[in-house]
């Protein structure tokens, strides 16, 4: 058995200490948005993780292309774990989005252009685990699991193109002024949400590395048994 | 080892050939040499990597490593490459709906070939299906789609003939049949490589065998030469 | 031969080839066409739409229509090159594989718009509103060109898994999101009789997903096929 990478404790370790830390900033050091109250809060982590589970996709296209040009295993344990890790945090995303829409909008979901959109890459990337599912060879899951990685991505701005030219409700961050829950950011504010998204980065890059290093024994195991 | 000189004046040339499922070699540092005008068998137990072999020498599977040259030409350098590949199995690659001419004609275009009626029409009189030839493929026999199957594959006159299992599902008359259609391409210099899991009655006509084993082939003599290798001879007796 | 003329008469060859066998046997286009029809009476029912629809609705149910009907043809259209290996036997022919990519294609979309071409006089009767307008017919050809490029690209997928043809609807309907949403809208907007100027930007994102529909099948068709 391989033995844990060292950067990847430190890694362990940054993102146990960074996520209270940037709790603590944004629930005592940010100020409390003047029209919604305290609720706003949920919107540090909801961008941040929004942001990752993109992130997490983007990179498993990449990783996908990587496979096809090298035809080395690791690329394809990276692509499935970033989309496994990416589908996390798509829900997270969504479930706070709506925790943050109940006060505002007055329901738990709307058909808005970036919900809709994330609800669909979820639906996209629960067909890819679906895909692998009923491939028999891990040679098959990989090629074909790559190329549907890589076109899944392709499709991503299409779909948030194509909703949003349809008005969109949801409020449009980092902007002056606006309506339905825009709002203008303070520098406070500002400081905490980019420490938000760093940290979020951090732990997508953890936990993908996690995942990874799974997928790298279960595969050890099966070789040695 | 790739001496592509050498390989010029062979007909197939295979180099370090490794192909693996599961992430684990079937076909394992195979090399392998066929001649102009050889017929030769390759033998082995189901699950050696035969068909796995003949499907990368037809290039409908990939290699995971090594090289292949057809007629001193390197694998996967020309799609035109495939025009001197002949390939058989016992899946026939015919549209059950389309009649016997239809189907031939078929091939015939993605082939671009010229006079393609004259061609079509020699190939179903070579398997003396020219009553059936309007019927839909559907209501021929598995003999009768067999002997299409071998016309389709020889329509665009290739050098190299694979054939995979083609005694599958064929009944006493039907491999006669196939027998005598065998020697006949080989009598007239085509280069044949015949996967069979059970080649005792190819013995006599083909000219050389090469037994696949652990993803390599272990041995690969003339038929003549057969009582030499003991091994070799034995399992023949047993896989008859 | 040269090899462009080459290429393109396989991709010809193989679509008349699907054509022969679909005149022959007759199982795709027809079944297709009662589906569609179905489809409209259900959502007709469980919609409990009126007569005088509106131009949003009644393109909205021409696409789901068309989108659910296309489905049973682009699986069609794969199952047969797996019956008996066919599809070896277009892998063997010797041009560039995408050729095949495309030729599956072009039958596909040519299935997809004749039922759409008998739809449309259907919708136009029963929902009172003459949809037999020269843009709206544009619109189809481009949408279903989409629809039909980025399905036979799936379907080559899905069909190399154990559950097969079952799964190209999980794979297909929300990728092809864009497609369906741009071609609704164009289609409504054309239906209420607005300029172009105000629906360019669907036409447009129909467009760039046809490019990039079929700039997939041409670098990913082979992927897909070899073992």
């Amino acid at each position: 058995m391989s033995k844990k990478p060292t950067l990847l404790l430190l890694f362990d370790v940054l993102s146990l200490i960074l996520i209270p830390a940037a709790l603590i900033l944004i629930l005592f050091f940010t100020p409390v948005e003047r029209v919604m109250g305290p609720v706003q809060k949920v919107f540090y982590f909801h961008v941040s993780a929004a942001w990752a589970g993109m992130l997490g996709f983007i990179f498993a296209g990449v990783a996908g292309a990587g496979y096809l040009i090298t035809r080395r295993q690791t690329w394809d344990w990276l692509s499935l774990s970033a989309i496994e890790v990416g589908l996390v945090f798509g829900l997270i995303a969504i479930l706070s989005g709506m925790i943050w829409a109940q006060p505002i909008w007055n329901t738990w979901w709307v058909w808005d252009p970036r919900l809709t959109t994330t609800a669909i890459m979820e639906l996209i990337y629960l067909a890819y685990f679906i895909l692998r599912s009923g491939l028999d060879t891990p040679e098959a899951r990989a090629r074909l699991g790559a190329v549907y990685a890589i076109v899944s991505v392709g499709t991503v701005p299409l779909t948030f193109f194509s909703i949003r030219l349809f008005r969109t409700i949801h409020p449009v961050v980092i902007t002056t002024g606006g309506e339905g829950g825009a709002f203008n950011m303070s520098p406070r504010m500002l400081l905490a949400f980019f420490i938000s998204l760093a940290v979020f980065t951090l732990l997508l890059a953890d936990l993908v590395w996690h995942r990874y290093r799974l997928a790298e024994l279960q595969t050890q195991n099966k070789q040695e048994a | 080892m790739e001496n592509q000189a050498a390989s010029h004046a062979l007909q197939i040339a295979v180099r370090g050939l490794v192909k693996r499922y599961h992430y684990h070699p079937v076909l394992n540092q195979l090399t392998l040499d066929i001649e102009h005008g050889a017929f030769c068998i390759l033998v082995g137990s189901n699950g050696a990597g035969k068909t796995t072999l003949l499907r990368i020498l037809a290039s409908l599977s990939r290699a995971d490593e090594g090289r292949i040259w057809i007629g001193g030409m390197l694998l996967g350098t020309s799609p035109l490459l495939r025009k001197r590949i002949g390939y058989i199995s016992h899946h026939t690659m015919f549209y059950q709906d389309l009649t016997a001419i239809e189907n031939l004609r078929h091939y015939a275009r993605l082939y671009a070939l010229q006079d393609i009626d004259e061609k079509i029409q020699a190939g179903i009189q070579s398997t003396g299906l020219t009553r059936a030839q309007h019927q839909p493929v559907r209501t021929f026999s598995r003999g009768m789609q067999q002997r299409l199957s071998i016309a389709r594959a020889l329509l665009h006159d290739p050098d190299i003939l694979l054939f995979d299992e083609p005694y599958t599902g064929l009944d006493q008359e039907a491999a006669q049949s196939l027998d005598q259609k065998l020697n006949a391409l080989h009598q007239a210099g085509r280069t044949i490589l015949l996967a069979a899991h059970r080649p005792q009655r190819l013995i006599s006509i083909a000219s050389h065998v090469a037994w696949l084993n652990d993803g390599k082939i272990i041995q690969h003599i003339p038929t003549s030469r057969l009582a030499d290798i003991p091994d070799l001879y034995h399992y023949l007796q047993e896989a008859a | 031969m040269k090899p462009l003329i080459r290429y393109l008469n396989t991709i010809w060859q193989i679509t008349r080839k699907d054509i022969q066998v679909e005149w022959r046997g007759r199982q795709g286009v027809p079944v297709m066409l009662v589906f569609a029809l179905l489809v409209v009476f259900l959502f007709n029912f469980a919609l409990q739409l009126s007569p005088e629809l509106q131009a949003g609705l009644a393109s909205g149910l021409l696409w789901v229509s068309l989108a659910f009907a296309s489905t049973l043809g682009l699986n069609r259209s794969v199952s047969l090159e797996r019956e008996n290996n066919a599809m070896d036997g277009l892998l063997l022919a010797p041009v560039d594989r995408s050729a095949i990519f495309f030729g599956k294609s072009i039958s596909n979309f040519a299935f997809t718009c004749l039922v759409a071409i008998i739809l449309l006089p259907v919708f136009s009767l029963f929902y009172q509103q003459n949809m037999l307008s020269l843009p709206l017919i544009g619109i189809i050809l481009l949408g279903v060109a989409a629809y039909t490029s980025l399905g036979t690209l799936l379907a080559a997928l899905s069909i190399q898994t154990r559950t097969r043809d079952v799964l190209l609807p999980v794979l297909l309907y929300p990728l092809a999101l864009p497609i369906l949403i741009a071609a609704v809208e164009s289609s409504r907007g054309v239906l209420s009789g607005q300029a172009f100027a105000d629906l360019q930007s669907w036409v447009y994102l129909l467009v760039a997903c046809v490019v990039l529909f079929n700039a997939a099948g041409l670098m990913f068709f082979e992927t897909i096929l070899e073992e």
